[in-house]
């Protein structure tokens, strides 16, 4: 555990060294909120409805798009062979990276959130709703994590991370949207959003540290 | 591992063994005049013998080859996730080869099981895709399954990294189907809309009897194609490594 | 002193890509404290025969030992006991030597880690420059940190692919005293620089098309083919 742990204050110091990268996921998820704004004239007076939808779909492309990044740029200079040769289980390291792209996404998540109820004049930081993104966040980037060792070979091709990623993550974007709906004082529905949320993030969390292992492998 | 834990795996290869490989061997010989009568039956119960349904007309008739297909097509995938399993235990590519032949079957299904769903709906209720659950739910499988076999296309036949990445997304593919199945119907629950598959009053006599000749064509279908589609890819990887081996040789 | 178990060990190794065995059926006894030079074109599988020792190529068959632990059965004991130099340096470019080597040392859970890494940027040259981000350092000085990087941990078994690579006389100097003279490693270096082999090596481990054509002697060390 103290080598996930050591794996993980790596992955923070990487990212405060090199702020470019979560800037630019920062960048994407703002110029994102705004394409929809322009999209689906978010302007107008009750947008609650879409919103758990603009906030969903910004978080699932920017997550996804910022592991894959954290990965590539672990394969090209080798350091994740370096990881892969030292006394620790291939889960350990799947554990550290989990750990610092869940900060560096809620961290993303959460400017986002301010931004969002700035522009929108709506309350976005309760604690319900803060709940939803948790849980909804460690479902989809203990599953992006996994899959993010796709680009570890020189022929495959990025852009195929989220065609494999985004039909997997399905059920996880519409209980998340509901339950972000339900939290924002949408028309409360029967289903057990959150536990479906629960289910996935505790599926793809274990999932992902067995099966990492057999990804890295070469 | 223990003792006990080696006598049931020998006792589970037995029992596989004694009963499958009879009918494995016999599978170029069995499958197809079984997959013949079977259709056979199918259609012509489909076309001649069951009753016209008084509401939807003609075009009904579909039913008795979308329902098996779009269930058949589960057992397809299912099978890519078994034989996935195996290979990332084994790490035999046989079972590489399975798998990616029954998900290209899988694929293919539930292709057809959209396509029929849409030419039966646009008669029957004036719009091709209604969102109805079951068959949004079979749009994500074929979307997984697609990105199993674009996965799996990375590197070539015998790249072992690649079949292993792909093994896992169609092993995950295949667990997300129970989540998938309850997000997309407590989602479309929620929108009161017209029903497309309620359950209906039961189904008279012949119509049963046809639907089941028709799951039973799809299945001997489905088994014949993925023998066929499996032994097809597992060809292509010797193939590709007569090509090398080849290759250095003349290099040499 | 001989022990019974060799330091290097490799039991009918292979790896096939596709068909091709790029290595095949390889089997040789390193003897432990011994300095062993791996010879062979490119292409003969050097690269890939380091790779399956350090356990980061899967095997496709066969078996392999460091200091007595196989890769089938204790790899992660088997790379404690093992430093490693690839044609990357393997290291962060963003973070400090310093900062390199402290989560090494926390990763391979190594004992009084300041003192130790003091002393090795002091070897290398790089403790005036701990602080700098690796990125601003030249090749050979990439190579000295990565050189560190391998021998922080106190490996017994030193496995090293052209070691020399974007080395001065003085770097080269320094892999010498660290790897190469140094008696409390046992050393398996593919190198292409054959004038200096032996100087350094005790026996030669020569690879044609993925088959050992030269071995060394398990207990002696000496060359036979």
């Amino acid at each position: 555990m103290s080598s996930a742990l050591a794996v993980f204050r790596k992955d923070l110091q990487l990212a405060w060294r090199d702020r470019s990268g979560w800037l630019s996921a920062l960048a994407f998820a703002t110029i994102s909120v705004l394409v929809y704004s322009f999209a689906f004239d978010l302007a107008t007076a009750d947008i609650r409805p879409l919103l758990p939808g603009v906030l969903w779909t910004t978080f699932l492309f920017s997550g996804i798009f910022a592991t894959s990044q954290s990965f590539q740029r672990e394969s090209e200079t080798g350091t994740f062979d370096a990881m892969l040769v030292a006394p620790v289980s291939p889960s350990t390291i799947y554990v550290g990276k989990l750990i610092s792209n869940l900060i560096s996404l809620l961290i993303v998540e959460l400017a986002l959130l301010v931004l969002t109820t700035i522009l929108f004049d709506t309350p976005l930081l309760t604690g319900e709703l803060v709940l939803v993104v948790f849980v909804g966040t460690v479902g989809y980037v203990s599953l992006a994590t996994l899959l993010s060792t796709l680009g570890s070979r020189g022929s495959a091709r990025a852009v195929l991370l989220p065609v494999l990623a985004l039909p997997l993550l399905v059920p996880l974007l519409i209980a998340s949207v509901r339950a972000t709906g339900a939290a924002l004082g949408a028309p409360i529905d029967s289903a057990p959003w959150l536990l479906l949320l629960v289910i996935f993030a505790l599926w793809s969390t274990i999932g992902g540290a067995l099966l990492f292992p057999v990804v890295s492998e070469r | 591992m223990s003792a006990l834990w080696q006598v049931l795996v020998a006792i589970f290869w037995w029992v596989i063994h004694t009963l499958l490989e009879p009918i494995w061997n016999a599978r170029w010989v069995a499958l197809p005049p079984l997959t013949g009568v079977m259709m056979m039956a199918m259609i012509v119960g489909a076309v001649l013998v069951a009753p016209r349904e008084i509401v939807e007309g003609e075009v009904q008739r579909l039913m008795y080859i979308h329902v098996p297909v779009a269930t058949i097509s589960y057992l397809a995938f299912f099978v890519t996730a078994v034989a996935s399993a195996i290979f990332l235990i084994g790490r035999d590519m046989r079972w590489d080869a399975i798998a990616r032949g029954a998900a290209t079957v899988g694929i293919m299904l539930t292709a057809f099981a959209l396509l029929t769903g849409a030419i039966w709906g646009k008669p029957t209720w004036g719009v091709y895709w209604s969102w109805d659950a079951r068959l949004t739910a079979t749009l994500v499988l074929f979307l997984i399954y697609s990105g199993y076999l674009l996965a799996r296309a990375v590197g070539g036949p015998n790249d072992e990294q690649a079949a292993r990445y792909a093994a896992v997304v169609g092993i995950i593919g295949y667990i997300d189907i129970p989540l998938i199945h309850f997000s997309v119907d407590w989602w479309r629950t929620l929108h009161p809309q017209r029903i497309i598959f309620a359950p209906k009053p039961a189904l008279p006599g012949e119509m049963l009897l046809v639907l089941l000749l028709g799951f039973l064509g799809i299945l001997f279908l489905t088994l014949w194609l993925i023998t066929l589609r499996g032994t097809t890819e597992y060809l292509v990887q010797r193939a590709d490594r007569v090509r090398a081996r080849l290759d250095q040789l003349e290099r040499a | 002193m001989t022990t019974a178990v060799p330091a290097i060990a490799a039991f009918d190794l292979t790896k096939r890509y596709g068909g091709i065995a790029v290595v095949s059926n390889i089997s040789f006894s390193l003897r432990a404290g011994s300095k062993i030079a791996l010879l062979g074109h490119n292409g003969a599988g050097k690269s890939t025969l380091l790779g399956l020792l350090s356990t980061l190529i899967t095997r496709t068959s066969g078996d392999a030992s460091i200091a007595g632990h196989a890769i089938s059965t204790n790899p992660i004991e088997l790379r404690r006991n093992i430093g490693v130099l690839a044609h990357l340096p393997m290291v962060y470019e963003e973070l400090s030597p310093l900062e390199n080597l402290e989560f090494f040392a926390r990763l391979y859970e190594v004992p009084e880690a300041a003192t130790r890494i003091e002393e090795l940027l002091r070897a290398v040259g790089l403790w005036r420059r701990r602080r700098e981000p690796t990125s601003i350092l030249s090749r050979g000085y990439h190579q000295r940190l990565a050189l560190a990087r391998a021998v922080l941990h106190r490996p017994a078994v030193l496995l090293l692919d052209e070691p020399e690579t974007g080395l001065d006389p003085a770097g080269i100097a320094l892999l010498d005293q660290l790897a190469l003279d140094n008696p409390a490693v046992t050393v398996l270096a593919a190198t292409h620089l054959v004038d200096r082999v032996d100087r350094w090596a005790d026996g030669v481990l020569r690879l044609d098309r993925g088959c050992v054509v030269e071995a060394p002697d398990p207990v002696t060390a000496e060359v036979s083919s």
